[in-house]
């Protein structure tokens, strides 16, 4: 296991929570746990339903800060409603000017009806053009046509209003259910664009067992995700 | 050399479990996925920690029914106990009854994909 030193110099944040194939639970946690980054914060938000959780004694607020180095991670545990993803991508903005933050980078997943054989691919969708250096040369695709909805719509929305350049990765994942395989692309491509060395053999290892363990969070998170859909898509009769 | 167990994903887990695991007789129940097209319907469900010879799926009219046994035990604490579960169960309803001749059933990567072809039931429309 190898972990080189971070040697970005700007202040980045990145940023996961709940959508499609959980890519950027997994991802996100993942480099948590391997650059053994340390939790600085919680970040609060009113209308959140009042939820902890307790990992071995340790009481925890299901959206909290990380940082080591140059590096701030926020990363929640639960999915947003159209509502709460408002109040969320807010919410990052005014971490944002706290702590100096000059790029931020969302990770999440794209769905693929129909997996082609092979490995996921990875996408990318810039709100400045000041970013698309860094897709190019870490030969990410640029996410060039679709649509978005949800919390990374949110985060898009509020960010491309702001002098704060920020960048998603799509990870092309199974719709449904956990993908962990495809967090394994988005943590190859996380680990070029922040400049560190991480090992993917945990992770790679544990697969199946993701799979199982994350059931109801992708439960949860699908019942959500398709409650923001409805509102937001074209309804199906005029397709 | 790392150990295995040092990697711990610190997320916290929805409070109710949604998916109803019967946790006395040890199995789970799996994540599926429903999804219709033109001519099919495509019935997906997820099943890490299983081999292909240990899937049975069977049918009635409008029912389907997915049994599968894990390759190895799989632990969880769950209302303060742990639990050492062994096989995925699920029966599902199916907006349609089942051409059970035309159904076909593959298992990749641990995820069982169920095609069901639509009947077509009805009579032609005269075009004047």
């Amino acid at each position: 296991m190898k972990i080189a030193k971070y040697n970005t110099k700007e202040n980045t944040l990145l940023v996961g929570f709940p959508s499609n194939g959980l890519v950027g639970t997994f991802s996100v946690s993942y480099l948590i746990h391997h650059l053994k980054m340390k939790q600085i914060g919680e970040i609060e938000m009113p209308d959140l339903p009042l939820t902890l959780f307790v990992e071995e004694g340790e009481i925890l607020s299901p959206i909290r800060a990380y940082n080591k180095n140059n590096l701030f991670v926020i990363i929640s545990d639960v999915p947003f409603d159209q509502y709460l993803a408002e109040k969320f991508a807010l919410a990052i903005n005014e971490f944002c000017k706290k702590n100096a933050i000059k790029k931020i980078v969302i990770v999440s997943g794209m769905e693929t009806v129909n997996q082609k054989k092979g490995n996921p691919k990875i996408y990318g969708l810039v709100t400045h053009s000041t970013l698309d250096g860094l897709l190019y040369n870490n030969q990410i695709s640029k996410f060039l046509n679709g649509s978005i909805f949800g919390t990374d719509a949110a985060i898009i929305s509020v960010f491309r209003k702001t002098n704060i350049p920020a960048l998603v990765l799509y990870a092309e994942c199974h719709p449904f259910f956990p993908d962990p395989e495809a967090s394994i692309i988005a943590i190859v491509t996380l680990a070029k664009i922040l400049d560190v060395e991480i090992d993917t053999r945990d992770i790679e290892n544990k697969i199946d067992k993701l799979r199982i363990q994350h059931r109801n969070l992708m439960k949860e998170t699908i019942q959500t995700l398709q409650q923001q859909e409805k509102k937001t898509r074209t309804p199906q009769i005029y397709r | 050399m790392r150990n295995d167990d040092d990697f711990k994903f610190v997320t916290i887990p929805p409070m109710i479990n949604s998916l109803f695991d019967d946790i006395e007789h040890r199995i789970l129940s799996p994540l599926s996925c429903l999804r219709e097209f033109d001519n099919q319907w495509v019935l997906e469900f997820d099943l890490p920690l299983v081999n292909k010879k240990d899937i049975k799926v069977t049918f009635d009219e409008d029912t389907i029914n997915v049994e599968a046994k894990l390759n190895e035990k799989y632990s969880e604490k769950q209302i303060g106990d742990v639990t050492k579960f062994e096989y995925f169960k699920k029966s599902l309803s199916l907006p349609e009854k089942i051409d059970n001749k035309k159904t076909t059933a593959q298992f990749q990567k641990g995820r069982l994909v169920i095609k069901i072809p639509k009947k077509v039931i009805g009579h032609q429309v005269k075009i004047t």
